[in-house]
């Protein structure tokens, strides 16, 4: 069953279509999530309310978008709405790099580098809230800018520029970490 | 010749630079170094992970998700989604104290639309519009935090002023459901 579908069955009050909604699209919404708050519960917590949200706004639902990006602009709108620019990552940052790898570096460079993913992460938590969601969706999550544009209800010039100052920010910001 | 833009630095880290910018930069010192410390960032940017849930999480996620669902689902027996029952109350509430003061007005000359409407044939749909201002302000006048102290409004919110602003076809089911809900208290 494709996702329009899904949600023809969802407003016509099969309750177990949306179901399928949610555990097909759970996973990229939570990272959406987690991208902007770096942490567990609270991308949980957002994952949840977008999916709500996406609940009630289904009926509206006319199509016109994927259901993906509709979805993607509902978690990025509830994070954009939720998170401040100054929420820290409170999670401690794991190493990205397979086991082996730490075998063959000294445990002081491993740390190093959680260090700096740590101020990177926090250097993106620092960005305003539109650089912040730009450089999201497209570092990780491919999109292309007028893919952006339309989820955030702005230009591709301004997805441009906006994408270019979060990373000059970051550029600047992580220049003046050790 | 100018140094690349910021648009232009953007589409060099995408491989969309036209020619003749990408000529500029392949010369320009002070361009490539610009466009090679974004690349970095970018690169570190990248490379943050998102740790990946158990799949009990997202089981759990699932059940969570439709039991907040399920709370916000309408209680069956038909109701259009519009007309969420916490408005509705209040208005039924509402249509009853227009018609008590109609009836109990002196001498009428024109019986009231509203009383018309009350004992007209369940199949005539119309309520006059004067009426259905008449309502309309009743509602509007109404003290929301008082009627939700008193439970009579479950979330007082949008949805109570929503009803205000109906189409003439929402409005004409809204009426044709409270002429049934005073059929069925009168009976
Ligand atoms: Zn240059």
């Amino acid at each position: 069953m494709d996702d329009a579908a899904l949600v023809a069955a969802t407003v016509s009050g099969r309750r177990d279509a949306f179901d399928v909604i949610v555990e097909r699209h759970r996973r990229v919404v939570y990272q959406v999530c987690y991208r902007f708050v770096s942490n567990h519960e609270d991308a949980s917590d957002l994952s949840q309310e977008a999916f709500v949200r996406a609940w009630r706004g289904l009926k509206n639902f006319k199509g016109r978008s994927a259901l993906s990006t509709w979805l993607y602009r509902i978690a990025v709108n509830v994070c954009l709405n939720r998170v401040s620019a100054k929420t820290p990552p409170t999670e401690p940052i794991e190493s990205t790099e397979p086991f082996e790898d730490t075998r063959i570096e000294s445990a002081q460079r491993t740390l190093l580098r959680e260090e700096r993913a740590a101020a990177v992460r926090r250097a993106i938590a620092g960005l305003p809230k539109k650089q912040r969601a730009t450089l999201i969706l497209r570092t990780y999550h491919d999109m292309s800018h007028q893919q952006i544009a339309d989820i955030l209800g702005s230009s591709v010039g301004a997805v441009k520029a906006n994408f270019f100052h979060a990373l000059a920010n970051l550029k600047k910001i992580l220049g003046r970490e050790p | 010749m100018n140094h690349l833009t910021s648009d232009e630095l953007i589409d060099a880290m995408e491989g969309m630079l036209d020619a003749t910018r990408q000529q500029h930069l392949d010369a320009c010192e002070a361009c490539r170094r610009e466009l090679a410390e974004l690349s970095s960032v970018l690169r570190e940017a990248r490379a943050l992970n998102v740790p990946e849930p158990s799949p009990l999480y997202w089981q759990h996620f699932s059940e969570r998700v439709r039991t907040a669902v399920d709370a916000e689902a309408l209680p069956s027996g038909g109701w259009p989604r519009w007309l969420r029952w916490p408005a509705l109350v209040p208005l039924a509430a509402m249509a009853l104290v227009v018609i008590a003061l109609m009836v109990s007005a002196p001498t009428p000359v024109d019986p009231p639309a509203a009383v018309a409407a009350v004992d007209a044939n369940p199949g005539d749909v119309a309520l006059a519009a004067d009426s259905w201002v008449m309502v309309a302000d009743l509602v509007g006048d109404m003290d929301w935090d008082t009627a939700s102290a008193a439970g009579l409004v479950v979330e007082p919110g949008d949805a109570e002023w929503a009803v205000l602003e109906l189409s003439a076809n929402e409005q004409q089911e809204l009426t044709r459901l409270l002429r049934a809900e005073l059929l069925r208290a009168k009976s």
